[in-house]
């Protein structure tokens, strides 16, 4: 089943997005196209509103206290960060920080610690970076590689902790710009090196652009487009 | 609890389309609380949490299988309604469809990601009951749950809806709605192959959409 094929419906496709029932690579695609298609955003809508009283078929489950204040705690924290930005000697760094809808992008707790050093690997960078990424867990909870690429022809890649690769797996790089048909391969990448990527055969980088790190086999996607789930995610934008 | 009343009804959401009727949740104002989040009022999270992290931890729980992941789950929901409050719009649905869906699409996403899931040998005791009670034979003893209490918006007629459902397409829906489970594995379940599983599934939904409107 491709979301693209005609006889799956708008209406159907929002469906299966809402059940559940749809691949992880479709899964993407429907998330991807309702930034765009109101019309599916809107059947999404629809059928989460409709479908929402399935939710009182499960049983209630006791939750632990210590639910509770994780939870407080990553608020608090959450909460703290804006005064402690001021701080930052980067000017453009702090509009970003104190930037509420970016970082409305990211969710959930642990990740005070990559981000503080996100924050030192960009505050020492030259000035002249032009673009930068921030690669985060596809659910918000952490950033976990940056971007940074001081021409629109060539790119830095670091991770900002240490990841485990599955046996047999490995970590791939792609970019996708707005127009394009669709993700373009930029290698496997390692995490503990920084990694220089030249973009001589792709178009100039571009504000919004999109860049992600899915799990592939060993050696990589055999396809020449993602077929693992994404571990990071994000987009370009100007820093400077 | 809180430092504002969360649960007097007259604070009903106009967006409740003035329907505050019996159900647990039917006067706890839950708009109310997610624009009091927007403001910075913790107390608001906290009453919200109160009343709905069990059945939240119930929803999750099926679906990802694990005390553990499910309560991070349930942790992150919390967090990401904090974060996002200001997003909830009362004009495109109920703020407690809004908050179950965000916990909900983490649990998705998690069993997604991690390419899923235990074996139906695996399955704890409670699910393989609950998996029983979904039996196409027996769907009664789950779907007089459905809609029991308040989702405010136009949840009101799923039930009646899915009773219209022949009885294995419904089991299908149940399996994936409530146990996340992919056509394959509900091809699996019940035994039928997974384009069988896919058309009932495309027909269920369309047969909803012309009984809900």
């Amino acid at each position: 089943m491709n979301t693209h094929d005609n006889d799956m419906s708008r209406d159907e496709m929002a469906g299966h997005y809402v059940l559940g029932t749809l691949t992880e690579e479709e899964h993407r695609e429907v998330s991807d196209r309702m930034r765009e298609d109101e019309q599916l955003a809107e059947a999404v809508r629809y059928w989460q509103e409709r479908l929402v009283g399935l939710c009182d078929v499960a049983e209630p489950v006791e939750v632990r206290e210590s639910v509770w204040e994780r939870i407080s705690a990553s608020i608090d924290e959450l909460d703290s960060r804006p005064e402690t930005a001021g701080d930052s000697p980067v000017s453009w760094m702090s509009s970003w920080w104190n930037n509420l809808v970016f970082w409305r992008g990211f969710s959930a707790a642990g990740f005070a610690c990559a981000l503080a050093l996100a924050i030192t690997l960009v505050a020492y960078q030259p000035a002249s970076s032009k673009y930068m990424v921030v690669l985060a867990t596809p659910e918000g909870h952490s950033p976990g590689w940056v971007v940074q690429a001081s021409t629109s022809r060539k790119l830095t890649l670091k991770a900002l902790g240490s990841f485990e690769i599955p046996e047999g797996k490995a970590l791939e790089f792609w970019t996708k710009a707005d127009d394009w048909d669709g993700p373009v391969s930029l290698g496997l990448v390692e995490p503990g090196q920084p990694i220089q990527i030249s973009l001589d055969d792709l178009p100039p980088l571009e504000e919004n652009q999109l860049f992600e790190i899915t799990l592939e086999n060993y050696g990589g996607s055999p396809i020449g487009r993602p077929t693992g789930p994404i571990q990071f995610i994000g987009r370009a934008v100007t820093s400077i | 609890m809180g430092s504002r009343d969360l649960t007097s009804p007259e604070v009903v959401a106009p967006d409740e389309r003035g329907q505050s009727e019996s159900g647990h949740s039917g006067t706890f104002d839950y708009d109310g609380c997610l624009r009091a989040c927007v403001d910075g009022d913790k107390s608001a999270l906290k009453a919200l949490y109160v009343r709905e992290s069990q059945q939240l931890l119930g929803v999750v729980s099926r679906i990802v299988r694990d005390r553990a992941r499910a309560e991070d789950i349930l942790h992150d929901a919390f967090v990401r309604i904090w974060q996002r409050a200001s997003t909830f719009d009362a004009s495109r649905g109920g703020g407690r469809g809004w908050v179950y869906t965000i916990a909900r699409n983490l649990a998705l996403d998690t069993i997604r990601s991690s390419g899923k899931q235990v074996s139906t040998e695996d399955r704890p005791e409670e699910v393989g009951d609950i998996d029983a009670a979904a039996d196409p034979g027996n769907s009664q003893r789950w779907i007089e749950k459905v809609g029991s209490s308040h989702w405010g918006g136009n949840s009101e007629r799923l039930q009646e809806c899915l009773e219209r459902l022949e009885p294995i397409p419904r089991a299908c829906i149940f399996h994936a709605y409530v146990n996340g489970y992919s056509q394959s594995e509900i091809g699996d379940l019940i035994g039928a192959p997974v384009g069988t599983v896919k058309s009932w599934i495309k027909r269920s939904l369309v047969a909803l959409r012309g009984c809900m409107g």
